[in-house]
């Protein structure tokens, strides 16, 4: 076995096996389990239930509007007159008071569900309007006129016709919306468990002092690429065991309500998303990683790790927060440019491939742009690790003086 | 077939840690590095490694420079004591050992053979952090030795160990040497080298004050040390040809003479007074031997 794959197992075996991994994977795994079930794990705390019949307590002429109203909206209960007494088990009594407007009156056994309560509620409404439609004596077309909305145009110089091109609300596909904010969050996620990690495994062996005999049989270089690639791979697994929790979750439990309540369904974009989010999800990591590594290698005493990790932590909550605030503008001129800046680009290339104006050698520039600036990141770390790891210097300036001065 | 230094010389900016050392460590020879802080020990055991790039001279082993295709053979027990304070003894050991090429096999047969030689093999599964200091610093010599190098070079290795440790770890250095290995050791302490080194090298703030094997530096030395023990005054001992130092602490009187040559008059001189308990020529120390190069004494 070389040396390269001595490190680099030793590293991962041992961050893998480690309870903070365990645990906070476990919590995860848990997490989107909880979520797979949350409508079920609602309704366990809901006391309200849902009413089988609605006795309507009203005037003949009013009884049948309310009745081909409920038919009309497909309601999923039945609508009888009222028998008189308290409601029936299982149903829920409506009375209407003839004032202007209407007073309705609902009383059951238990509190409605929210749902039940909103389809109630439009159609009542719906109920008052044709109500007064009819006492106003209005002429069909007159009533048609009342449901039109008004035709507004924007006429901005300042545009420049361009405003159209700005991505919307109205073309986010939700599925779409969910694997970005998905690659997004989980990004900054393992970017702030593991940039801490890695700058840890990489100081704590400086400042032990165990380098010394590390180097006399490995050359730095090969060592750092080694922890660096570990801890890739460790953050990768951590990745592809929430896949598969979120697989399984899928195969275990029916998501068919909340696909078809949300309107999760795939277009011609969501391909190309996807395929992109992975790339730069992998390339997010690994930038952020090996500039970890990189800021790791500068400090000789773990008292100043978390100062020398703060450009980490600044640069991807900078880049999160373009992409996460900009998602229904994702076409001006910040998220643009902000696109080609290395940090950011993880994050930021992500939201543009949601849309069709971004082509594909945007995307592929902004790739290439990635992968030469880690590989510029990792020779940068190896150069400055190979001199300064026998440094004890204190301080990060001083540690970048001598690396100068060697 | 050894280890050679060429002009060895390293600067930091303006300050010369080690000047124009020249030095040939033979093959299966046990080396002492005496010189004490600051002299240059530790960072011309870097440079030996690699691990410092020297500013001038050359390094070879068996005729070729140090790289890390050579470092397998090599061990090496830093200075600066320091081992993964997480990991438990076995799994840093293994990690090391494999770093030098060892199998997982051999090491855990190795691995008991140095924990029970060293006195600790209760420590086998314990995490380095709960070690006492002492036996973190036998772990990390066994982390240094365990792959069975032919070239061991150890920064101070007696350092912080008592001395039942000091004498357990002697006794190890020894036999690993006997069993061929070529060791170099740096330490402050002259009876060290005195005892255990037949070459030495004695750097006093970067340069190389003598180096060479230690009988021949003695006997080059010239002076001796005579101990005069009786009940006989023999002040007059101090005018005489070749003496150069006298000290009288009760009855014994020691006596420093430029060559050994000026030893049998002074026998013959104190025999015509009587009886003497006793008369010894030694050796010239290593203590007189640096004060004599150096000018000032030993730290």
């Amino acid at each position: 076995m070389n040396k390269f794959m001595t490190t680099f197992l030793q590293t991962y075996v041992s961050k893998v096996r480690a309870k903070s991994f365990i645990i906070s994977t476990l919590i995860i795994i848990l997490l989107i389990f909880l979520a797979a079930n949350i409508d079920r794990i609602i309704e366990l705390f809901d006391s309200s239930e849902e009413v089988t019949t609605l006795q309507v307590d009203a005037e003949e002429a009013q009884y049948g509007a309310i009745e081909s109203m409920f038919a009309s909206m497909d309601a999923e209960f039945e609508i009888e007159p009222y028998e008189g007494g308290d409601a029936p088990a299982g149903g829920a009594v409506l009375s209407l008071e003839e004032t202007d407007p209407m007073a309705f009156t609902i009383s059951a056994e238990n509190d409605l569900p929210d749902e039940q309560k909103t389809e109630i509620e439009t159609a009542l409404a719906e109920v008052q309007r044709m109500n007064t439609i009819q006492a106003l004596n209005l002429t069909p077309e007159e009533t048609a006129s009342l449901g039109e909305s008004p035709d507004i145009t924007y006429d901005i110089a300042a545009d420049d016709g361009e405003a159209e091109d700005e991505g919307s609300a109205a073309d986010m596909n939700p599925l779409n919306s969910i694997i970005f904010y998905v690659t997004v969050i989980i990004m900054f996620f393992i970017i702030i468990n593991y940039a801490s990690q890695i700058g840890t495994e990489i100081a704590m062996e400086k400042t032990s002092r165990v380098i010394e005999m590390i180097v006399s049989s490995v050359p730095p270089v090969t060592h750092l690429l080694a922890k660096i690639s570990a801890m890739i791979s460790v953050s990768l697994t951590q990745l592809i065991v929430f896949v598969l929790a979120v697989i399984a979750a899928i195969q275990m439990f029916d998501f068919n309500n909340l696909i078809s309540e949300f309107g999760l369904e795939s277009n011609d974009r969501t391909v190309t998303l996807a395929v992109y989010s992975l790339i730069y999800l992998i390339l997010g990591l690994v930038l952020y990683l090996s500039i970890s590594a990189l800021l790791g290698s500068f400090i000789s005493r773990m008292e100043d790790l978390q100062q020398a990790l703060l450009p980490v932590t600044m640069f991807s909550l900078i880049g999160f927060y373009i992409a996460i605030f900009n998602i229904w503008t994702s076409e001006n001129m910040l998220v643009i440019i902000s696109s080609y800046i290395p940090p950011f680009t993880p994050f930021v290339m992500p939201l543009r491939a949601m849309h069709e104006t971004t082509g594909q050698v945007e995307l592929l520039l902004g790739i290439a742009i990635l992968i030469v600036t880690i590989a510029a990141v990792i020779w940068l770390a190896a150069s400055i690790y190979r001199n300064s790891v026998l440094s004890t210097d204190k301080g990060i300036l001083k540690n970048l003086k001598r690396i100068r001065r060697e | 077939m050894s280890l050679e230094l060429n002009q060895l010389t390293k600067k930091f900016n303006e300050n010369t840690a080690v000047d124009d050392i020249n030095l040939t460590v033979p093959t299966g020879s046990m080396y002492g590095f005496l010189g004490g802080n600051g002299a240059g020990k530790t960072t011309t055991f870097r440079m030996i490694l690699g691990l410092l790039k020297q500013t001038e001279g050359t390094i070879t082993y068996n005729g070729k420079p140090i790289d890390y295709s050579v470092t397998n053979r090599i061990g090496y027990l830093p200075e600066e004591r320091g081992l993964h304070p997480k990991l438990k003894v076995e799994e840093q050991i293994r990690y090391l050992a494999q770093l030098k090429g060892m199998s997982k096999k051999d090491i855990d047969v190795k691995l008991d053979e140095w924990l029970e030689r060293f006195e600790v093999p209760e420590n086998r599964d314990k995490r380095i952090e709960k070690l006492s200091k002492g036996n973190q610093q036998k772990i990390q010599l066994i982390a240094s030795i365990i792959h069975e190098p032919d070239l061991i070079i150890l920064d101070e290795p007696f350092s912080g160990l008592d001395p039942v440790n000091v004498e357990i770890l002697k006794k190890s250095v020894k036999e690993l040497n006997s069993s061929g290995a070529t060791i170099i050791f740096s330490t402050h302490r002259m009876e060290h080298v005195e005892e255990m080194c037949e070459e030495l090298c004695i750097l006093n703030h970067g340069s190389q004050v003598v180096s060479g094997n230690i009988d021949q530096i003695k006997s080059d030395f010239g002076q001796k040390e005579i101990i005069i023990e009786g009940d006989h005054d023999i002040s007059f001992l101090e005018e005489m040809p070749g003496v150069l130092d006298m000290k009288q602490v009760r009855k014994k009187t020691t006596l420093k003479i430029s060559d050994e040559q000026y030893a049998e008059p002074i026998f013959k001189e104190i025999i015509k007074l009587g009886y003497f308990k006793r008369f010894q020529v030694n050796e010239p120390s290593l203590n007189d031997i640096f004060i004599s190069k150096v000018g000032r004494k030993y730290e």
